[in-house]
């Protein structure tokens, strides 16, 4: 029924193809060689490493949000919040789902400006880095009004979201702003190494102050959510989540603990307030029986709650630009030649030595001579005794002491006292400045001349200090003798009121000064304040209150004013520091002062009326001392 | 029933018509088919399960109630009569490629880019490719149907080698070269098993092996890449669409590798699957269901799936070697070089150990095309298996 022309083989019984008869045996190796590899595949995938497989897949859909936690608040002595949080919007967005459409959907939508979208992108590209299907805060403290567009929109946009999280916020405002400091986001730079210790890519940052150097304390722990993505980054519902997630689905974050400083917030306000006139200039006001700070200014400082998260990138640029330099804490990292404040160091080591007495007159004839060099005293004092010296702030007579003394026993005493190491309070650079000695002169400029004794005996030259080691300098001669190390932290308490950690006032060591030494320095003090003649008396002084004191005017290197500066009111960088550094009440002293007004004059003319203003607030409102100040008259000048 | 060229056993005189047909009938080649459909049906479910395309499942089923017409249909008109029309068929087939080529669509979900591969008829996507497989086999089964070496002179098989080709050329340039290589590889395979002299395909094989380092050094650096893909997709960040495309492929195998991998032995059970019902596979219901199966039902349920399609394998050999002519042996081979390559391939990719080329599992990839063609192959067999008492 086959033609044989059609080419098929007529039907006959025996093998239809011989050919494969023949070959079958390699057919089957073939086949089963082929097979077994893909059988052989499977066993090492899903036997020997399902496990890891396994493992993986999880973490492609399970992912981790964190909650934030609420930030420790700083409260000063009286627990007067500084910083504290209050509610915020925070926009989201996901990077694996930002596409340029979407990008530019909510730009025009919520209007952003150059400066907003710059920070996105960087923000995203952080994000995309630590991982693309987790949210990243984009948009950081929004208006409700942007906070609701994009709640109404967000079918439009997928994978933004609004937060609502606690927002760091300062409610005093500047009020001790550079000891407070503030908070910003990670930068691209240490997003690496933050994000290793735990951080979330959108979590805010200490940058400055207490909340730089507390930050451990006052973070607190965040929490965690786990939550259930697609490979889109789209989130799935909590049932579906909860039957892919082993363990806690939520743990809740634990709030920072809160921290009680020594700070009080109204002597703070009372010493801003007094420097208020000033461009710049820094009070520091301590305990002198314990070293506890009761107010620190810096002054000009800044808002941190335009520092954080708000600042645009002019302003920021305008802050930095400030040669007054806001960022630069000028009670604990600037630090300046003291002026004649510093002679209690060339008088002690001269008193001690026997080099010097009390009584000893030498006649100050306006100038001082040494090996041919000219030491101009600002005025010609005449036959003077030491006290009337401190009293005058007569320059000549602390020459005289200094050459006696040498530059070395200057050192010794000033080191003791503090100056020339940094205070260990642990803040924004907390200097050590500089006391020179022979060998630091040798070492700089390989020779050392006499001269340079004559200068740092009256706190010029070389010598540089912090306002900060001042107060505390003063506080020990206050105290008769014992050097304190700062605090300004009194506890850590946690979120409920608990205890954590109280610090006791830290002795640093005792001065080696004798106390007839310090006997006569303070009566000199008395003269300056109380006394005609001396240098704070001619500028008023505090009825009812006696006030120790010492004056000084540290003049400064000259300089040419640069282009910028000149436009600045009342800003001469050639004029002198104006410094006052004292305490009160002279039987039984309870605070050390110590006022620097930069570039800002003479300090009994500059200095000391601040000092007063503070000290007279302190007696009367914060700490009142009824048997010395009771007919004190309201406010003197 | 002698017109539709039907014939049934004369053995079982005395039975109804309807039980000499049903003893007649190559049931273990259904009810394997079956399964293989069942199983892609449960796969297809759980592949699908999202709201976007719980449609495929419908679709499916309409496609394989038109795949058992089809192999009814392939079943009943006697297989010598179709190996007639071979040459034909392959023309028309060639004809419909170059009308694909010209007119033809690429949908828009199919992510496979810009290729030319579908042909619309009346709202059914057709790939004329899968046809050309079959019609090659038809083809090869006529060629081969002769025992006599001489019947051919080297010219006329050099002739009929380059017509068989040509079709596979307007495949490869489409760009579909998954199918291309797949073809070639039937043709070898058929080749290899029904010549009656090995020799020439081990020339042609040999030659083809040759040719690879030269085909090489032609690709484009992304085309190596994208060969060499499996092996690493690097870190580092992607500029041009091609590295895209490159890093994307790259990334669906190593996700298949860790759904296969994270399904252990015993899998994660049936809608369980995370990498499959999160999609971070793309597309797995056309090229990637293994994958699916195989998070889902873990190693057991990986080797019983192999194990089925071994079987499927094995019973259209057993056809072949007791098939009653030539062509009807040929025709048997064919289809079983076909379903093992698209097995073995399709699997390879999914394992990660050959490059992602569109090459569908039988039966449990999802598409009509795919569908459609082995269930006519399926017909072949079975129209040969029940003819094979030689009447």
């Amino acid at each position: 029924m086959i033609s044989k022309g059609s080419g098929m083989s007529s039907g006959s019984y025996g093998p239809a193809l011989p050919e494969l008869h023949k070959r079958l045996r390699w057919v089957a190796l073939a086949g089963i060689a082929a097979f077994a590899l893909l059988v052989g595949r499977l066993w090492q995938l899903q036997v020997m490493r399902g496990e890891s497989y396994f493992e993986r897949t999880v973490s492609n859909v399970v992912k981790e949000r964190y909650l934030p936690s609420v930030r420790g608040q700083i409260l000063d002595r009286n627990g007067v919040p500084l910083a504290a949080n209050r509610p915020a919007f925070d926009i989201y967005a996901t990077p694996k789902q930002m596409t340029p459409e979407l990008h530019a959907e909510l730009a025009r939508m919520l209007g952003l400006d150059d400066d907003e979208v710059q920070k996105l992108d960087e923000r995203l590209a952080i994000g995309a880095k630590h991982d693309p299907k987790a949210p990243v805060m984009i948009l950081e403290d929004q208006g409700r009004d942007r906070a609701a567009l994009v709640e109404q929109a967000r079918a439009r946009l997928p994978g933004v979201e609004v937060r609502h999280e606690p927002y760091r916020y300062y409610p005093q405002g500047e009020l001790a702003a550079s000891l407070i400091g503030y908070m910003t986001q990670m930068t691209a730079d240490e997003s690496d190494r933050l994000l290793q210790e735990g951080y979330d890519p959108s979590e805010l940052v200490g940058r400055y102050g207490l909340e730089a150097a507390w930050e451990n304390y006052l973070r607190g722990k965040k929490g965690v959510e786990h939550f259930a993505v697609d490979a889109r980054g789209q989130r799935l519902d909590d049932q579906t989540a909860s039957s892919l997630i082993t363990g806690e689905r939520v743990i809740d974050a634990v709030p920072g603990a809160n921290l009680v400083l020594t700070l009080d917030a109204e002597l703070q306000k009372l010493a801003e307030k007094a420097v208020s006139h000033q461009s710049a200039a820094a009070v520091v006001v301590v305990e002198v029986k314990t070293g506890k700070i009761r107010a620190i200014v810096s002054k000009p400082s800044f808002d941190p709650n335009v520092m954080t998260g708000h600042l645009t990138k002019a302003e920021y640029t305008m802050l930095m630009s400030d040669p007054r330099k806001p960022f630069v804490d000028k009670a604990l990292k600037a630090t300046y030649p003291p002026g004649s404040i510093f002679k209690f160091a060339t008088a002690f080591a001269a008193l001690e030595d026997g080099q010097a007495a009390e009584d000893e007159p030498i006649v100050c004839t306006g100038e001082y001579d040494l090996s041919g060099t000219h030491f101009r005293c600002h005025g010609t004092h005449g036959r003077i005794n030491l006290l009337q010296a401190i009293q005058h702030s007569c320059d000549f007579y602390f020459w005289k002491l200094a050459e006696r003394v040498g530059i070395d026993r200057i050192a010794d005493v000033a080191r003791d006292y503090g100056l020339g190491a940094p205070t260990n309070l642990g803040l924004n650079g907390d200097s050590a400045g500089r006391i020179p000695t022979k060998s630091w002169y040798e070492q700089e400029s390989g020779h050392y001349k006499p001269g340079y004794a004559i200068n740092a005996g009256i706190g010029q030259g070389d010598v540089e200090v912090t306002v900060l080691q001042m107060a505390m300098a003063y506080a020990a001669i206050a105290n008769n003798g014992t050097l304190y190390v700062p605090q300004i932290v009194e506890r850590v308490e946690s979120n409920d009121g608990h205890l954590i950690a109280s610090y006791d006032p830290k002795v640093e060591h005792t001065v080696k000064t004798p106390a007839d030494a310090v006997e006569t320095w303070k009566k000199g003090m008395y003269k300056v304040t109380n006394e005609l003649g001396g240098t704070a008396y001619l500028h008023g002084h505090i009825e009812g209150l006696t006030v120790l004191g010492k004056t000084g005017t540290a003049e400064v290197k000259k300089h040419h004013r640069a282009d910028d500066e000149k436009d600045r009111d009342r800003w001469n960088p050639n004029a002198a520091h104006a410094w006052f550094a004292g305490f009160a009440p002279a039987d039984d002293p309870e605070i050390a002062i110590v006022v620097m007004v930069e570039h800002g004059g003479e300090g009994g003319d500059v200095a000391w009326p601040i000092a007063k203003q503070i000290l007279e607030g302190y007696f009367t409102k914060i700490h009142p001392n009824g048997a010395t100040l009771r007919d004190m008259p309201a406010v003197r000048r | 029933m002698k017109g539709l060229g039907l014939q049934l056993p004369r053995a079982t005189v005395g039975l109804s018509r309807w039980r000499r047909f049903r003893a007649a009938v190559d049931w273990p080649l259904i009810l394997t088919m079956l399964a293989l459909c069942a199983i892609g049906l449960l796969n297809l479910y759980s592949a699908t399960r999202g709201v976007k395309h719980h449609a495929k499942f419908d679709t499916q089923v309409q496609w394989m109630i038109v795949g058992g017409i089809a192999f009814v249909a392939a079943t009943i008109v006697d297989y010598r009569a179709l190996v007639r029309l071979a040459w034909i068929g392959l023309g028309i087939a060639g004809m419909l490629l170059i009308v694909a080529r010209l007119i033809g669509t690429s949908p828009a979900d199919s992510g496979h880019g810009t290729t030319y591969r579908w042909l619309n008829i009346g709202g059914m996507g057709l790939q004329p490719s899968e046809l050309v497989k079959l019609m090659v086999i038809l083809v090869l089964a006529r060629v081969f149907a002769q025992s006599e070496p001489t019947h051919y002179t080297p010219r006329m098989l050099a002739l009929r080698f380059v017509a068989i080709m040509a079709p596979v050329l307007l495949i490869a340039v489409q760009p579909d070269l998954g199918t291309a290589v797949l073809l070639s590889l039937i043709v070898l395979t058929v080749g290899f098993l029904a010549m009656p002299s090995v020799w020439p395909m081990v020339y042609v094989t040999t030659a083809g092996l040759l040719a690879i380092p030269i085909l090489w050094e032609k690709l484009h650096g992304y085309q190596k890449d994208r060969i060499l893909g499996f092996i690493d997709c690097g870190s580092q960040p992607v500029h041009t669409a091609a590295e895209k495309l490159l890093r994307d492929t790259c990334w669906h195998t190593q996700q298949s590798i860790y759904a296969v991998g994270s399904g252990k032995v015993w899998g994660k059970g049936f809608l369980e699957g995370t990498q499959n019902q999160f999609n971070f596979v793309p597309e797995h219901w056309t090229d990637f269901p293994y994958s699916v199966w195989a998070e889902e039902w873990g190693f057991v349920g990986s080797v019983f799936l192999l194990a089925i399609f071994a079987f499927l394998l094995v019973w259209i050999l057993n056809v072949a070697l007791s098939a009653r002519d030539r062509v009807g042996s040929v025709i048997c081979v064919g289809v079983a070089a076909m379903t093992f390559w698209h097995v073995v391939v399709n699997v390879a990719m999914v394992l990660g150990l050959a490059p992602v080329v569109g090459v569908t599992l039988p039966f449990i990839s999802y598409g009509g095309s795919s569908l459609v063609t082995f269930f006519l192959a399926m017909g072949l067999v079975a129209n040969v298996s029940l003819r094979k008492h030689g009447y």
